[in-house]
């Protein structure tokens, strides 16, 4: 089995690195920083049917991928095409002032919980992601969102970017690459 | 869809009728470390912003004392009872400050 190693890699290159190799070679043993890079990988083989066997070494984590029943690196993320994502792209809602657009916000994902269909999926990106990290006012109505079934997605390296990685406290993270099979897969995204 | 809620039996919720007033009171209030919550007021309570801080009993007097004290008092405060219910427990036009 083939070895590749994506540690010291900034996401989504890791991602990208595996997709390719599992194209070529059906099944490989990937070396990974902690943390989201090997999230991010595992996820992404989970979701297209393969086998992932992590193991922990002294310089990050070793995954062991393998195709399993039903293993297709072509399929995107499990989702209905029928269904809504949201991409909130900000901490705010609107143009305007930013004390507004923060109550704004707060507001629309609170009404959220009160409407009949909720989305499939929430991706955070850029400032969005303050809203799933802790000290948002939202952490509370994310909970209640996620316990329904919806996917809360936040950008690592938005999360990164901000120096709150370790502050995530909704949902899991995600990559650009997921980000964009997503939006490319699903009929209808509504971006705030 | 109970489950969904942000408003529990038992919460209060301190409703106001302008949007400064409450994002006001809400600065107020955090920085006194007092727990409240700004959330959509439900719709049988509409008013004209439709927004309320919602809070628990055992914060209830030093909120209120802070919201005099300010002078940023709720339209009204009221509190979900059984059966989604709400019971007003104070009114701005019942009171002289």
């Amino acid at each position: 089995m083939d070895t590749i190693d994506c540690r010291n890699m900034a996401c989504p290159a890791p991602v990208i690195s595996v997709k390719k190799a599992l194209e070529n070679l059906g099944e490989i043993r990937v070396l990974l920083d902690d943390g989201a890079p090997r999230e991010n990988v595992a996820r992404f083989a989970g979701n297209r049917g393969f086998t992932v066997l992590e193991e922990q070494s002294d310089n990050g984590w070793a995954l062991t991928i393998t195709a399993g029943t039903g293993a297709n690196i072509k399929s995107t993320p499990a989702s209905n095409s029928g269904d809504v994502v949201f991409l909130i792209t900000s901490d705010r809602l609107g143009d305007g002032p930013d004390e507004l657009g923060r109550l704004l916000m707060k507001n629309f994902i609170h009404s959220l919980l009160d409407a009949g269909d909720l989305p499939s999926r929430m991706i955070f990106i850029n400032s969005g992601v303050k809203l799933t990290t802790e000290g948002s006012d939202l952490l509370e109505a994310l909970g209640k969102l996620a316990g329904t079934g919806v996917e809360i997605k936040s950008c690592g390296l938005c999360l990164d970017y901000f120096g709150i990685k370790d502050k995530l406290l909704s949902g899991s993270t995600t990559n650009m690459l997921t980000t964009v099979e997503t939006l490319l897969s699903n009929e209808r995204v509504i971006r705030l | 869809m109970e489950n969904r809620t942000m408003i529990q039996e038992g919460h209060l919720l301190a409703v106001f009728n302008s949007p400064h007033r409450v994002m006001k009171a809400e600065d107020v209030l955090k920085g006194l470390d007092l727990q409240v919550l700004l959330i959509p007021a439900p719709r049988d309570l509409s008013t004209d912003c439709g927004l309320a801080l919602r809070f628990s009993d055992e914060d209830n007097d030093n909120i209120m004392l802070a919201l005099v004290r300010e002078k940023l008092l709720p339209a009204f405060v009221c509190r979900r009872v059984k059966g989604g219910r709400y019971e007003i427990v104070w009114n701005n036009d019942d009171n002289i400050h």
